[in-house]
């Protein structure tokens, strides 16, 4: 059984994100660099599925710059077998900027044919851009079924059966075929460390680079980024105890919808 | 004593057979070659093994000074003994010392049988080294006695459950050797008692010899040697050299240092009984961890590759590695110098660094200070809204200190406080200092939880950090901070120098004021005390608070709070909490505060409080709160 993960280099929680001078993407000067959550998920679950299945290849894939290596490192150190790199400029046409979802669903299905994959994992939407549309398109391109929103998978004698969170808390479980993609959801299964024996494997494991396609033009554009405005709003309660509290229970209740 | 004296001046001497048949010198030929080879035939193996083990790629007999200085000490004067266990280890000196003082007298007891007697037991010289000899005879024979008593009768759990019955043939076997001796003052001439004697005597040394190789008496042979050659350093966790040593995997990591100390291992159980996890009822016993290694390197040999970690030692489980606090107890308190940090951290670096360790919290801790750089999986965002709220400076290479904060004094409200009110004092006393804005872990609980990739990973940004800011002198809270920065972070480069804010306020003390009044217990956390021997500052800091109470066990015996070897961030306990142990002996001083100098510490005393205190707790202060309250006394009434 072959499982290729898509992952993608997002900048980390804690990082230091300005708005580039253009007014249209990130200035990445600052910035340092991690897998993006969902994906280290769905990484998460192939390895379990590995490990199930007594034999089966990882290999993981990513577009983007040189700087994606570091993550595609990670996901051997964490016990993926290969690496496949669609490598894209740094920055100027045909970089990951200049390019829209369909574009890089496009660059990652490219090189899922290649590897004639059984199964296609990847998160189900980026920490970053949080479109959610890489994945699915990805299925589409290849003309495989898919799942979103994914916890769990489980093998059966020649498909799949996945749990997949729908809303307020329910699970919906499909039954699908193989060759198929998933879109996985954080959360499902609890992520390993990266290891010392790990990171040394990792140095002699293959880590191939393909070149990208040139960019098609955008069907969408990016008219301005700017951060999250906060608001800070007050109101003071008035009346006897009671009332307030009254009141404040209510709120709670019907607005901030905590009790 | 007065015995010996009356002897030596009626001019009674040792009886000493004149004479000895052709055979009986052929017979004392054979039996010595024969306890000799019987002796080296159970040793072999044994060297085999320590030699055959891996050699530690890092040791280094330099300084040799402080080594001639530690043998001379520990060895000779026998301090270690003695100190922690006073009568027993007195005792135990004392025969110890008799063995020294007879050696003359053994080597010419065995030379007389081969007709070639050395020693004049006449004359001046010759009668007081007898009578000399004679009172240790003494002194010997009553303490091995005692001991055998102690073993026999007493039966101190830390012996162990099973009575070692080679422990009483060798007790008796040195009660004989003494009792043979001094019989010969009373015997006069009477030649058959005189010959009855020199081979009851000689009996005793050639049956003794051959028991020493694979029992714990081996110590006689190995333990000088072995406090000799060990480690330097407190806890010194060897670099990992190359690319398939992860720690201890498996029989072909351990060292020729942690065989030899194996082998040394005199199963007095010291460790065990000072150990924070064996004493509250946990699967892991320091002792049994070393004679684990020990059983086996004799089951499986050096160079192994059968995992140490849940294999065929029972003792070496990963349950029992991982419950260590690193406390490091056990480590102080061996007399015969075995290291057991390495030991037990070396176990845990081989189950981390292979990934073999799965533990829902061990695994959220390395990924919080992979992404987050801190230990509590915290936004740094929070310290920095935290370091604006304060007013800290931040330091720009132009103030004297750099105040490293740690994950506690940036995230934790308890040790935020404790930051706060230090930064206060440092403030009064016109120190220049500032905060680092971006900070990460030092590394110290992944260290001590055996994960070198996220500890070198840490050490190395640390590194860096400092060098980029230029700082020349940092000081910290922290107790594991400074450890870790200090210590640890030399296999990655030196740090700037580092001090405890104890050390720092002590050096202080004559510009801070001083209050008199409420009694205040002090309580040693490990990383300050035993790893870095600071003792008296924080209690010079203590008593210019109030008055310094000490508890049952303080110093270089302090009882853990639970915390260390990345403890805090694991697991509910097995058995009795560690902190709810140490606060119950606190609160027993009937002290009104308890003052730690470890956010820690405090951290796990707080929550200990709260459930043993009972309705009235003392106060937890750290030493730094309780200078500020001198100081801000007027000021913070005002305020209030």
């Amino acid at each position: 059984m072959k499982i290729v993960v898509a992952v993608k280099q997002v900048p980390e929680r804690d990082a230091v994100v300005r708005v580039a001078a253009d007014g249209r993407g990130l200035d990445e000067r600052d910035v340092t660099w991690t897998m993006n959550e969902p994906d280290a998920y769905a990484l998460e679950e192939a390895l379990q599925l590995k490990e199930r299945a007594g034999e089966a290849e990882v290999v993981v894939l990513c577009a983007g710059p040189e700087r994606v290596q570091s993550t595609l490192r990670e996901a051997l150190a964490k016990g993926a077998d290969r690496a496949v790199h669609v490598v894209t400029p740094e920055s100027g046409a045909g970089s990951l900027g200049e390019r829209d979802s369909l574009d890089v669903a496009r660059l990652l299905a490219e090189a899922v044919k290649a590897e004639a994959a059984d199964l296609v994992l990847t998160g189900l939407q980026s920490d970053d851009l949080g479109a959610g549309q890489t994945g699915v398109v990805m299925a589409e391109l290849l003309g495989v079924p898919h799942a979103t929103l994914v916890l769990q998978v489980e093998l059966l004698g020649n498909g799949i059966k996945v749990k997949r969170e729908l809303e307020d808390g329910w699970m919906q479980q499909v039954e699908m075929p193989l060759p198929a993609l998933l879109t996985v959801q954080s959360g499902g299964n609890r992520l390993r460390y990266a290891t010392l024996m790990g990171i040394k494997r990792a140095r002699q494991k293959e880590m191939r680079e393909v070149s990208a396609a040139a960019a098609a033009k955008r069907v969408d554009e990016v008219v301005k980024v700017s951060p999250p405005t906060r608001v800070k709003r007050t109101e003071m309660l008035t009346g006897s105890a009671d009332e307030i509290a009254a009141t404040l229970v209510e709120r709670l209740r019907f607005e901030v919808k905590v009790l | 004593m007065i015995l010996l004296l009356g002897v030596s001046m009626v001019g009674i001497s040792v009886a000493e057979p004149t004479s000895f048949s052709t055979a009986e010198r052929l017979l004392v030929v054979v039996m010595i070659a024969a306890s000799l080879g019987v002796f080296a035939w159970r040793s072999w193996p044994i060297a085999g093994n320590i030699l055959g083990s891996k050699k530690d790629a890092d040791f280094s007999l330099r300084p040799v000074g402080r080594r001639v200085w530690e043998f001379f000490w520990e060895v000779l004067c026998q301090s270690k003994v003695i100190r922690q266990r006073p009568l027993p280890g007195l005792a135990h000196a004392f025969v110890f010392w008799g063995f020294l003082a007879f050696a003359l007298v053994t080597l010419n007891h065995l030379a007389v049988g081969l007709g070639h007697g050395f020693l004049q037991y006449a004359g001046a010289v010759g009668t007081f080294y007898e009578v000399f000899a004679g009172v240790w005879a003494v002194l010997v024979a009553v303490s091995i006695a005692g001991l055998f008593v102690r073993r026999f009768v007493v039966r101190p759990r830390w012996l162990g459950e099973k009575v070692s019955v080679e422990s009483g043939v060798i007790a008796g076997l040195i009660f004989l050797l003494m009792v043979s001796y001094l019989a010969t003052f009373f015997v006069g001439d009477k030649g058959f008692a005189v010959r009855g004697l020199w081979w009851v005597h000689t009996m005793c040394l050639l049956v003794f010899l051959p028991i020493i190789p694979r029992t714990k008496h081996l110590h006689l042979v190995l333990s000088p040697l072995t406090v000799f050659l060990k480690r330097r350093e407190f806890s010194q966790l060897p670099k990992l050299e190359g690319d398939e040593d992860f720690g201890l995997v498996a029989g072909k990591d351990l060292t020729q240092v942690i065989a030899l100390q194996a082998y040394s291992c005199v199963e007095c159980g010291r460790c065990t009984e000072h150990c924070p996890a064996a004493s509250t009822g946990k699967v892991l016993n320091p002792k049994e961890i070393v004679l684990g290694v020990r059983s086996y390197l004799n089951a499986e040999g050096p160079g192994s590759e059968v995992a140490l970690l849940d294999g065929g030692q029972a003792a070496l489980s990963m349950e029992a590695a991982f419950e260590c606090t690193t406390c490091g107890a056990c480590e102080f308190q061996c007399p015969v110098g075995v290291q057991h940090l390495p030991v037990l951290i070396g176990l845990r670096r081989g189950a981390v660094n292979t990934g073999a360790w799965e533990d829902r919290y061990g695994t959220k801790l390395f990924l919080a200070l992979e992404k987050q750089g801190n230990s509590l999986g915290m936004s740094s965002m929070e310290r920095e809204k935290f370091i604006a709220k304060q007013g800290f400076p931040v330091f720009d290479g132009s103030q004297e200190y750099c105040l490293w904060l740690g994950c506690m004094g940036s995230y934790d409200p308890k040790g935020r406080e404790i930051v706060a009110d230090f930064a206060r004092v440092m403030q009064y006393l016109g120190t220049q200092f500032g905060v680092l804005s971006k900070e990460k872990c030092t590394g110290d609980p992944a260290r001590r939880l055996g994960n070198d990739l996220v500890f070198g990973d840490l050490a190395e940004q640390g590194l860096k950090t400092f060098a980029n800011a230029k700082v020349k002198k940092i000081v910290a809270i922290c107790p594991h901070c400074v450890r870790t920065i200090a210590t640890d972070w030399l296999e990655y480069g030196v740090a700037p120098e580092i001090e405890h804010h104890s050390e720092f306020m002590a050096r202080h003390a004559q510009l801070l004021p001083k209050q008199e009044g409420e009694s205040i217990v002090y309580h040693d956390p490990c990383y300050l005390g035993r790893y870095r021997e600071v003792y008296d500052e924080p209690r010079e800091v203590v008593a210019a608070a109030g008055t310094l109470v000490e508890a049952e066990r303080n110093r270089e015996r302090s009882f853990c709070c639970g915390a260390g070897g990345g403890l805090a961030f694991l697991g509910e306990e097995s058995g009795e909490r560690v902190s709810h142990v140490r606060a119950t002996e606190l609160m027993a001083t009937g002290a009104q505060t308890i003052g730690t100098a470890c956010p820690f510490c405090n951290s796990m005393f707080r929550d200990a409080l709260g459930a043993v205190g009972g309705e009235h707790p003392p106060q937890l202060l750290d030493i730094a709160q309780l200078t500020a309250r001198v100081l801000f006394k007027d000021a913070d009434q005002e305020h209030k």
